[in-house]
């Protein structure tokens, strides 16, 4: 499923390109995306595989010039559009299809994973303007191999959220990023840094797991807890035995739930009542972000009422491994210069990392256009 | 000084007596464990073999101080010369000899990164004794010529988990694709020598013995850097189970106790296994299984497992208790530090001294050059000692993991494990 005029917005200043494909080509953008998907897939020759696609360049020109099988299942309209990737989505599953392979940004991951959910795992060339989503291979190169190793059975798959950004929203200069959902995506397992751990395990399950036990004991000392979203915290409150939204904030204390879905001023609310609160986040999506991308409610003013100091950030070897530095965006450039630096990540049962905090403010946010 | 806690039999929480330790101890080493005796000859025989390396040469490393421009002296004692590569044979040699004298026919022992299997392959064959390596498969698979070097002197090297033992087949039925660990391998080697009746085992640091064969390391020392007239300021040495540091440098203690000499003795352990900086002092097990003895040690929990770090011979929950009660009276300090910084050193080192250091020995040589470069600030000639323990010849995997930027910086998240430790019984 390729998504045409995905990454126009991005190179003609329009942060996104949502409902503004005829804007960007009036600017003068040349469509990006069927040029990445060809790169991706042009290694996939000789594979065992059909590909169930849609007309023209949603897919079925770029699979034709690369030589490789395929069957139309979903007549995209002239003007291609939201409705032709959820409805031809929709034709993959009845096809019984076993992996789903899209081009574009977190707009188009997210309209591919709204149909598709966790029932089949999904991979992401990267073409969008903004591709915050865990689905993206960091390469379209790289998802060429994800697809082959997927599909000759030698990879795991995870769960993994899906983020966007309101476009309406950020051109105006408010970033809003939310969760849209949790997608099933195949995944390199670790294999150099793990081969001399002992009961060595390359199930990405198995350290949420004990990053999870970990986190139950410390969390033992009385304190309010804040978790943010995505499913490392979710595992911890499986642990504890607590319920917890998976896309949303919640507060444990105690081994029990005492907000679900907060707010950010249920959160100040509870930090009034407290006098203070530890946070436990994990980077969210592909490039890292520990901050300001998904959970933000934990917002700078609830993050200097607990004290920066009582921020633990948890995460999954193989996440630390996909990402050479972590990234906070609160919006606030003090605080965020404030919590960069070398920070200790939990990874596993009693073991941490050091790894490089950075704020995106200084790498840059634009640097996948 | 406080005196040294005695081991306890975990059964009856009553001190160890000897006889708990005879189904797989001879008895001349039970009692070296045990004593309190100042001095304890070498055999002859023992000396033979130790002459074919011993002396090991002690370098003064002019090259990098050159490189780094400073006014101190840095030394280095390689134990790098052995023909095992490193300063295990140093007490290998002696316990393969005491068991021959007991009439033991067979050693069963285990081994991680395969410095300890080597050395005891060899000290096995000089006296004629069959030997059997059990070795973590994790490192077994990833450094094969271990295998092959251990065969050549003669012993059968097999990875643990295996199926010759209760303990390797009951972990195989439950995860029949584990990399294994130092814990069962200990397991392992232990139900070996238990169950045959020519059979004892060995192990290659942490207890008293095995320290005191060591000692020859820092005699050695003493004797050249007085050929030159020099002393020591300070002397820095890795720390995995403490055999190698502590061999080295327990023969200038009594020059600090009673001759108030200022030396300091610096414990190196990487970060991300860092007993005797972050870890609780207490009786704890010596393995996983808690098979062993309950020792008074820095621990960090017999239940840990510490991450896969590159320097494997340093990847041990708890320490000698002997080198544990000197830190604990301060005359031994301790101070961890980061595996990337390591390496750097390590190629700092063979860049300007030509020797490819261990990557556990390299633990040593990165606050040497720290402490040289601090030198140059203060102007002092300060005389630095590295215990060099060994060359990093089957650790290039490791050097190339470094080379690639795939070396992850571990570290032990203290105050979290404090605060998780706090609510829990204590044993």
């Amino acid at each position: 499923m390729i998504n045409p005029v995905a990454g126009m917005g991005g190179v003609v200043g329009l942060k996104g390109t949502d409902g503004l494909a005829e804007e960007a080509r009036r600017r003068g953008a040349k469509p990006a995306a069927p040029r990445r998907a060809e790169t991706a897939l042009k290694d996939l020759l000789g594979l065992d595989a059909l590909f169930f696609t849609a007309s023209g360049e949603m897919g079925e020109s770029a699979l034709r010039r690369c030589g490789l099988e395929y069957q139309v299942v979903h007549r995209a309209s002239e003007e291609s559009s939201a409705e032709d990737t959820k409805k031809a989505c929709i034709s993959f599953l009845e096809k019984g299809a076993d992996l789903v392979v899209f081009c574009g940004g977190d707009g188009t991951a997210r309209d591919v994973s709204g149909v598709i959910r966790s029932k089949i795992p999904i991979i992401g060339i990267p073409a969008g303007v903004k591709m915050h989503s865990g689905v993206f291979a960091i390469s379209p190169r790289a998802a060429g191999e994800l697809i082959r190793g997927d599909l000759e059975g030698d990879l795991n798959t995870r769960e993994t959220e899906i983020v966007d950004v309101d476009e309406e929203k950020y051109r105006s200069g408010t970033l809003d990023t939310k969760i849209y959902g949790i997608a099933m995506t195949p995944y390199q397992p670790v294999l150099v840094q793990e081969r001399k751990q002992i009961y060595a395990s390359r199930d990405e399950d198995e350290f949420k797991l004990q990053i999870a036990i970990f986190a139950s004991e410390f969390m033992r000392d009385g304190s309010a807890y804040i978790l943010g979203a995505g499913t490392t915290t979710a595992k911890i409150a499986e642990v504890l035995g607590v319920e917890k939204t998976l896309l949303g904030v919640d507060v444990v204390q105690n081994g029990r739930t005492i907000c679900r879905d907060a707010s950010e001023r249920d959160l100040l609310g509870i930090l009034e009542e407290v006098g203070k609160a530890k946070i436990i986040v994990s980077p969210i999506g592909a490039q890292g972000f520990v901050l300001g991308r998904g959970s933000q409610q934990i917002s700078p003013k609830v993050l200097r009422k607990a004290g920066p100091e009582n921020l633990i950030i948890v995460a999954t070897p193989h996440k630390l491994k996909e990402t050479p530095r972590l990234l906070v965006d609160t919006g606030d450039f003090d605080l965020d210069e404030t919590i960069s630096g070398k920070r200790q990540v939990i990874c596993g049962y009693r073991i941490a990392q050091r790894k490089e905090v950075v704020a995106s403010s200084k790498v840059g946010t634009d640097e996948n256009d | 000084m406080t005196p040294l806690d005695p081991p306890l039999n975990p059964q009856t929480g009553k001190p160890l007596a000897a006889t708990d330790l005879e189904a797989i101890f001879p008895k001349e080493l039970i009692r070296q464990e045990m004593s309190a005796e100042r001095w304890i000859d070498i055999p002859d025989e023992v000396r033979e073999i130790l002459k074919l390396w011993r002396p090991t040469p002690l370098y003064r490393a002019h090259r990098l101080e050159e490189h780094l421009k400073t006014p101190a002296k840095i030394y280095y004692k390689y134990e790098g010369v052995s023909p095992a590569g490193s300063h295990k044979p140093n007490t290998a040699v002696p316990q393969a000899y005491y068991n021959m004298k007991a009439g033991i026919e067979r050693i069963a022992t285990e081994t991680g990164a395969g410095q300890w299997g080597s050395a005891l392959s060899m000290a096995t064959s000089f006296f004629d004794l069959q030997c059997r390596v059990y070795m973590v498969r994790a490192s077994f698979d990833q450094k094969p010529y271990r295998k092959s070097i251990m065969q050549v002197w003669g012993a059968e090297c097999v990875a643990s988990p295996s199926e010759l033992t209760n303990s390797g087949r009951a972990i195989l039925k439950e995860h029949p694709d584990t990399g294994g660990s130092l814990g069962i391998a200990i397991s392992e080697a232990v139900e070996d020598a238990a169950t045959h009746d020519n059979t004892n085992y060995a192990l290659g640091s942490v207890l008293n013995h095995v320290l005191l064969h060591q000692t020859v390391e820092g005699q050695e020392l003493k004797k050249q850097l007085a050929i030159v007239d020099d002393y020591p300021d300070v002397i820095y040495g890795c720390v995995g189970g403490g055999s190698n540091f502590p061999g080295m440098c327990f023969p200038f203690v009594p020059d600090k106790l009673k001759d108030k000499k200022e030396i300091r003795m610096v414990a190196c352990e990487p970060a991300a296994c860092p007993t005797l900086t972050k870890g609780l002092y207490a009786y704890d097990f010596g393995d996983t299984a808690r098979l062993t003895p309950l020792l008074k040690m820095y621990t960090l929990g017999h239940d840990f497992i510490p991450p896969s770090i590159h320097a494997g011979g340093l990847r041990y929950h708890g320490d000698a208790p002997l080198l544990c009660n000197l830190v604990h009276d301060g005359v031994i300090e301790g101070q961890s530090f980061h595996q990337n910084e390591v390496f750097k050193a390590a190629v700092t080192f063979a860049r300007t001294e030509g020797i490819l250091p261990a990557p556990e020995s390299a633990h040593a040589i990165k606050p040497a050059i720290d402490d040289a470069i601090e030198c140059k600030k203060t102007g002092e000639e300060k005389t630095i000692v590295i215990c060099l323990s060994g060359h990093g010849h089957f650790d290039l995997s490791s050097y190339d993991a470094y080379f690639s930027g795939n070396l992850v910086d571990y570290e032990y998240p203290e105050e979290l494990v404090k605060q998780s430790l706090a609510k829990i019984p204590k044993f």
